[in-house]
C-alpha cells in the first residue's frame, strides 16, 4: 500500500493532562528553600550518603532521612560531564534543530553524592570542560520552586 | 525430585521496520502463531501467556488491549510486563521452574512510529524535579554518559564510530534487520547529523516497530517437542538506582546480573567460555561499556575490543552478528530478539551471519535511562 493509501487512526496523546503529585517532605523542604536561595540535601543518618534533591529514603542502606537530616548546600560543585545540545524534543514528539546550542551539564555539588542535570549558562560551549567548578544562578524573583534554579555558571 | 530445566523451543520475529504497514496486532499474531508453529505446539499446549509491551509507548493505557487474542492469551494464564520481553522471559522460565507450568509463550511488541520513543523517554524521569528542569531526555543522559565514559578512558569518537560501523554492516546481513548499511564507514558514522555531543544519529539507535515470540518448555516436554532444544543455562537480573545516584561511568547492574547468570550456568571465565553476545545497545559507546560490564575485558578496555576486532562478526568473541539494538529497536522486543538470535546461533540457523560452532551463547536485554535494569541470559545447545 502507498502512503496515501494507510488509514491511520489519529488521537492527541500525550494529553496535556494536569498530573499532581505528592513531592513529599523532604522534598518540600527543599522546594521551599528554594525561594530563600537556598538548596539543601538530604543526608542518610546511617550511612552518611547525601541525596540532592533530598529524598524520604536511602536505597543504599535502606533507612528513613527525615526533615532534621537535611543540610544546606553552598550551592558551588564540580562539572562531572556535559553533553553540547544541537537538538531538543518539542514536548509532542519532534525534534527539532536548536538555534543555539545548549549545554546540559552534570553537577556533582560540594557535600552530596547525587549528581544533578542541569543547563548550564554564561559560558561559550567550546569553553566547557569536564572538573570546571560551578554555581547555581537564580532567576530575578525566587518564589519556592523548581523553576527557580535558572541554571548553573561558571563559579566567579 | 530433580532439577527441572528449561528449553527454548520455537521462535519468531518481523522484519523490523520503521512505520510497519501492518497493525500492532497483525505483527504479534504472527509472531505469536509463528513461534507456536515452530515448536509444534497448538494453543490449547500453552499454559501460560506473557506479554511484554509498553502503555506509554503504544500511546494506551492497557497496551496488551487487543493483545490476548492475537497472542493466544484469552482465558488463559496470562500476565504482562511494561518491561522488556528478556524480562518477560525470566517470568516463563519461573513459572515452568516452579513445576506449574509446562509451555510458556512470551510476546514482546513495540511500534516506535506511535510516538516518538525519546519523548517518551522525559515522562520516565523525575516528575519533581528532573522534569521541572525541562532539559534532559534519554539522548542528553546518554551523551553525557558517553563523555564521562570517553574522557576517563580515552575512547576517541572514532572508536565509538567502529561499533555503529560493525554493527550496520552485520545488519545488513540480517533479513529482520531494519537499518541496514553495508558499506557504512566511521567516517559516515561521524558525518551523521549531530544530536548530543558526541552523540550522532548513527550511534544511536533506530526507532522501529517490530514484535518477538518464544516458546519456552519444560525438559520433558521440550523432549518430546524438538531433537534442538536450546537450554536456558543460566539468567540474572539487576536494577541500579535512579540515574542521579548512580556511577553513570560503568553498568554495575549489569555487572550484577551477569554475575548471577555466570554463576547459575557455572561460568568461570566468561571470555572463554562464551562463544557469542546478543546484546542490547542503544547508544554505540554502551556496547563498549556492555562489554566491561560483561567481564569481557578489564575496565576501560573495551575499546581494544573493537580496534582488534575481537568482536566483530569473525573475530573470537563475535558481538551482536546480528546487527544489535543499532540494527533494529522495537524498544519492549529488543531484548527478547537479543534471546531469539543467540538462540539461532546455538541451532546453527544464522545465515549470513552465522559464528561458527556456537556452543553457548550470551542474550542481554535492558529497560530505563542508560541501562538502569538489566537482564542476561546464558543459553546453551546439547551437551
Amino acid at each position: 500500500m502507498s502512503e496515501e493509501e494507510i488509514v491511520r487512526a489519529k488521537s492527541p496523546i500525550p494529553f496535556s493532562a494536569g498530573f499532581r503529585w505528592s513531592v513529599g517532605e523532604v522534598m518540600e523542604h527543599f522546594i521551599k528553600s528554594l525561594g530563600e536561595r537556598k538548596i539543601l540535601g538530604g543526608k542518610c543518618p546511617r550511612c552518611g550518603y547525601t541525596y540532592v534533591p533530598p529524598r524520604n529514603r536511602c536505597g543504599k542502606c535502606y533507612s528513613e532521612i527525615k526533615p532534621e537530616n537535611l543540610t544546606e548546600l553552598s550551592g558551588k560543585g564540580v562539572l562531572v560531564g556535559y553533553t553540547i545540545a544541537h537538538v531538543e524534543l518539542d514536548g509532542v514528539g519532534n525534534i527539532k534543530d536548536l538555534e543555539e546550542p545548549l549545554v546540559i551539564g552534570a553537577v556533582k555539588l560540594d557535600g552530596a553524592d547525587s549528581t544533578i542535570f542541569v543547563p548550564i549558562g554564561e559560558v561559550k560551549p567550546e569553553e566547557v570542560k569536564s572538573g570546571m567548578r560551578v554555581e547555581v544562578a537564580w532567576r530575578e524573583e525566587t518564589e519556592g520552586e523548581i523553576g527557580d534554579i535558572k541554571y548553573f555558571k561558571p563559579a566567579g | 525430585m530433580g532439577v527441572r530445566r528449561v528449553a527454548i523451543v520455537g521462535y519468531a520475529q518481523t522484519k523490523h521496520q520503521w512505520d510497519m504497514p501492518k497493525t500492532r496486532e497483525d505483527m504479534v499474531f504472527e509472531v505469536a502463531k509463528g513461534a507456536a508453529e515452530m515448536a509444534g505446539v497448538t494453543r490449547e499446549e500453552i499454559d501460560t501467556v506473557i506479554n511484554a509491551s509498553s502503555d506509554y509507548l503504544d500511546g494506551r493505557t492497557i497496551s496488551e488491549l487487543f493483545l490476548t487474542m492475537p497472542s493466544g492469551a484469552y482465558l488463559k494464564d496470562y500476565t504482562k510486563t511494561e518491561m522488556d520481553g528478556a524480562f518477560a522471559a525470566l517470568y516463563g522460565v519461573m513459572k515452568i521452574l516452579a513445576g506449574t507450568h509446562d509451555v510458556a509463550l512470551i510476546v514482546a511488541n513495540t511500534q516506535g512510529s506511535t510516538f516518538n520513543p525519546h519523548q517518551v523517554s522525559y515522562h520516565m524521569l523525575d516528575p519533581t524535579f528532573d522534569r521541572q528542569l525541562k532539559v534532559l531526555n534519554d539522548m542528553a543522559i546518554a551523551a553525557i554518559q558517553a563523555r564521562m565514559y570517553m574522557d576517563k578512558y580515552g575512547v576517541a569518537e572514532e572508536e565509538v564510530a567502529m561499533v555503529s560501523v560493525k554493527n550496520l554492516w552485520c545488519a545488513a546481513k540480517n533479513p529482520n534487520a531494519h537499518r541496514k548499511m553495508p558499506g557504512v564507514t566511521v567516517e559516515d558514522v561521524l558525518g551523521s547529523k549531530m544530536l548530543y555531543e558526541p552523540i550522532r544519529e548513527l550511534m544511536m539507535s533506530p526507532v522501529s516497530d517490530g514484535a518477538c515470540a518464544v516458546v519456552l518448555a519444560s525438559e520433558e516436554k521440550a523432549r518430546k517437542l524438538t531433537d534442538n532444544p536450546v537450554w536456558i543455562e543460566g539468567v540474572g537480573s539487576s536494577q541500579d538506582f535512579y540515574v542521579r545516584d548512580r556511577n553513570l561511568q560503568r553498568l554495575e547492574a549489569l555487572e550484577k546480573a551477569a554475575r548471577r547468570a555466570y554463576r547459575m550456568a557455572g561460568i568461570k571465565d566468561p571470555f572463554a567460555e562464551i562463544d557469542v553476545a546478543e546484546v542490547t545497545e542503544r547508544y554505540a559507546h554502551e556496547e563498549l561499556m556492555i562489554y566491561e560490564a560483561l567481564g569481557f575485558c578489564e575496565e576501560g578496555k573495551a575499546r581494544r575490543l573493537v580496534d582488534n576486532y575481537v568482536t566483530w562478526l569473525g573475530g573470537q568473541m563475535p558481538v551482536n552478528p546480528s546487527g544489535g539494538a543499532l540494527g533494529a529497536d522495537p524498544i519492549t522486543a529488543t531484548g527478547l530478539i537479543r534471546i531469539v538470535e543467540a538462540a539461532k546461533q546455538i541451532r546453527g540457523e544464522a545465515g549470513a551471519y552465522q559464528v561458527p560452532e556456537v556452543r553457548r551463547a550470551l542474550a542481554h536485554g535492558q529497560a530505563g535511562i542508560c541501562a538502569q535494569s538489566n537482564i542476561v541470559f546464558i543459553l546453551g545447545g546439547e551437551e
